[in-house]
């Protein structure tokens, strides 16, 4: 057996030595994508029989507004909730998180809607409401408005009004998420599975980490160096026992999507029939995923930090790269941030085959970023490894 | 075996040298004592001859008549290996790294294990070994690809009398056996039972070095501890008090920087009065007190 076959028999007998740690590498993102899967089903799903209420509070009167209250009572998703009290006690309440949102027809609605200068409906909604379904009833506010202005103005009023921008007045929105995005909505499975998945790879940075850093504490590492080894073949030694273990992961975490979130309640993952481009996929976010690791497990000098940094680190990855929230509901910025994180790329990467029904042609975009992230990853590991050593 | 020439090493932002202008000899076949306080620059000498570090200026030679590069091991102060294998998965590693082919491991494991007395415990996850285990599978790792130059630094630190005894035996077979060795401790007993030369490291710099006997008789105690079978009666203590300047304690008589020749002639008056010697203590020296004498008591780091 040559040098890297024993590094890596070592690196396996270790891992699976230290089963508290393989159990958590495993089951931890099995339990998000169940867990996330589950619990993001309403807000992805039309079907799903969940209603996010609200308050609808009307100043005005006549045959608009009796309409337009016709309409919002009819929202399919959404509950009118009875409201008893003034607006200030019932904006309270949606403030407080009680209830989602407060929607508001200002005196004289009806009257101004087929003028240049319409009167706008009012959404106030609470702080943490979740961005998609505020998208959503934003989007369904909207529908029902632009049908009642075009039902009320007439012939040459359309256009008169349309020049005024009238039509962009009919809804005020008291929100930070202002963003919409053309395009469908992945489902609640699609988009978790691979997410998840991608978030639970690049945790294999703390077994990683931890374990070389126990290794030059313990003296092994030195030791290694004095008999000789190349810290290159230390790197390869190290990468490819960890390579395996994140494909297997992999692995188990589509037969989760695909088999145990159906049986708890959840959608079925559709896998699509490109196995090539998802082989290739998950070779190049492992590959992608160990390398960070290695990456990390040599700039830090405790476990302390290596758990600390993977974590906090994975997590900024994570919400950056449209693993908690999705990337087109972001602000700008981030947005723009999230064309950075490698996390992303892979996210689109498997997206492209499970959502899109594109194949390698349509993957190797991100493949190859996740290539050159490794890469460079792998190359900053070797020099730091080199100035260390020359230090 | 070692030839270091007027090596100078400096750690990164350090104040001053670890190891300034130091030249040191090793024969071959040596068992060489590397003594030192805190912080002298045992350690870092070793990190040099393993080629972990570079020397900042001076040449470091290491090799002999046989070879130019000769298979060195070190048996560092750490328990280098790894404790969620076994000993036996600890060995087939590290043997592994030295390029031991399959064929040559089972007797390479087999002879170290026997060396270390490991046999019942091949199959025991190091973790679980006790402090002396440990240290016996510390020394096996380093004697795997039987070196021609053994580097040990503090191989015996932290355990009980009986490993440490037969730490030493292994060792002292492994020199017997031909391999060089440098041995560093801060166990004086245990280098004065082991080694035949030494050197004493001081502030990175080489404060004595040759063979131990040498330097003990050169810094011979001088100072005479008589113990007689029974106090000296008025005569017997006029007639030591005339030979050299001395006190009396009960039956124990001190006498300090005492010549040969006044020895000679307290005794033979001791003798002459009839009284018997039950205790005699003179020209003893210790690595100790050799070492204390040339690094002084004060505290390092």
């Amino acid at each position: 057996m040559s040098r890297i076959g024993h590094l890596a028999a070592k690196e396996t007998l270790l891992l699976l030595r230290d089963w508290h740690a393989l159990l958590l590498l495993f089951l931890m993102p099995a339990a998000f994508i169940l867990v996330m899967s589950l619990a993001l089903q309403g807000q992805f799903s039309a079907r799903s029989g969940v209603h996010i209420d609200f308050y609808l509070l009307s100043h005005d009167s006549g045959a608009t507004n009796a309409k337009l209250l016709h309409e919002l009572r009819s929202l399919r998703g959404f509950r009118v909730l009875p409201a008893s009290a003034d607006a200030d006690q019932l904006a309270a309440r949606v403030r407080a998180g009680k209830v989602q949102f407060l929607v508001t027809i200002p005196a004289g609605f009806g009257a101004a809607l087929a003028t240049a200068m319409p009167k706008p409906v009012d959404i106030v909604a609470t702080p943490d409401v979740p961005p998609a379904v505020y998208q959503l009833f934003q989007a369904r506010l909207r529908a029902t408005l632009a049908r009642l202005y075009l039902t009320r103005a007439g012939g040459p009023a359309i256009a008169t009004a349309i020049k005024a921008g009238a039509a962009d007045k009919l809804l005020s929105a008291h929100t930070l998420y202002g963003r919409g995005h053309a395009g469908k909505l992945p489902s609640s499975v699609q988009q978790n599975v691979p997410a998840w998945l991608l978030f639970a790879m690049f945790f294999i940075a703390i077994p990683l980490s931890t374990t070389w850093v126990a290794e030059r504490q313990q003296g092994t590492y030195a030791r290694l160096l004095g008999m000789g080894i190349k810290p290159a073949t230390l790197l390869i030694g190290k990468l490819i026992p960890y390579l395996v273990l994140n494909l297997v992961q992999v692995v188990l975490m589509l037969l989760v999507g695909v088999y145990l979130v159906p049986l708890l309640g959840g959608g079925q993952l559709t896998l699509g029939h490109a196995w090539g481009a998802l082989a290739l996929m998950a070779i190049v976010a492992s590959l992608a995923a160990v390398s960070y690791a290695l990456l990390v497990a040599n700039l830090v000098s405790t476990s302390e930090q290596a758990t600390i940094f993977t974590g906090v680190a994975n997590l900024l990855m994570a919400a950056v790269g449209g693993i908690m929230v999705p990337v087109f509901i972001m602000p700008h910025a981030l947005q723009t941030l999230s064309h950075y994180s490698p996390m992303q790329w892979g996210l689109q990467g498997f997206l492209d085959i499970f959502l899109r029904g594109g194949g390698i042609g349509m993957a190797w975009n991100e493949a190859a970023k996740l290539v050159v992230f490794a890469f460079t990853c792998l190359l900053a590991t070797g020099l730091w490894m080199h100035w260390r050593r020359a230090k | 075996m070692i030839d270091v020439e007027a090596v100078t090493f400096r750690y990164p932002g350090a104040a001053r040298d670890a190891l300034h202008e130091l030249s040191l000899q090793v024969p071959p076949g040596c068992l060489f004592g590397l003594l030192g306080p805190n912080g002298s620059g045992k350690t870092t000498l070793i990190s040099l001859l393993t080629g972990l570090m570079r020397p900042s200026a001076g040449n470091l030679h290491i090799g002999n008549a046989r070879h130019a590069s000769p298979r060195i091991a070190v048996v560092p102060q750490e328990y280098a290996f790894y404790p969620r294998l076994s000993v036996t998965e600890n060995l087939r590693f590290f043997a592994g790294m030295h390029g031991l082919n399959t064929t040559s491991h089972p007797p390479a494991i087999a002879r170290v294990v026997a060396a270390t007395g490991l046999e019942d415990f091949r199959h025991i996850r190091a973790a679980r070994l006790s402090g002396g285990l440990k240290r016996r599978l510390n020394l096996a790792i380093g004697l795997l690809n039987e070196p021609e130059l053994l580097l040990l630094d503090e191989p015996t630190v932290g355990i009980d009398p009986q490993s440490r005894s037969f730490i030493l035996d292994s060792i002292r077979a492994v020199n017997a056996a031909g391999t060089t060795v440098v041995y560093t401790s801060h166990y004086m007993e245990e280098v004065e039972a082991l080694c035949t030369r030494i050197g004493v490291l001081d502030q990175g710099q080489l404060i004595a070095c040759g063979e131990l006997q040498d330097l003990l008789r050169q810094n011979r105690n001088a100072t005479l501890m008589l113990d007689l079978d029974a106090p000296p009666d008025a005569a017997l203590r006029d007639a030591l008090v005339q030979l050299a300047p001395l006190t009396i304690d009960g039956s124990v008589i001190r006498a300090r920087a005492l010549p040969h020749n006044a020895l000679d002639a307290l005794l033979a008056c001791v003798r002459a009065h009839g009284v018997g010697i039950a205790r005699l203590q003179y020209g003893q020296s210790n690595l100790e007190t050799l070492f204390l004498s040339l690094t002084g008591r004060g505290l390092r780091d």
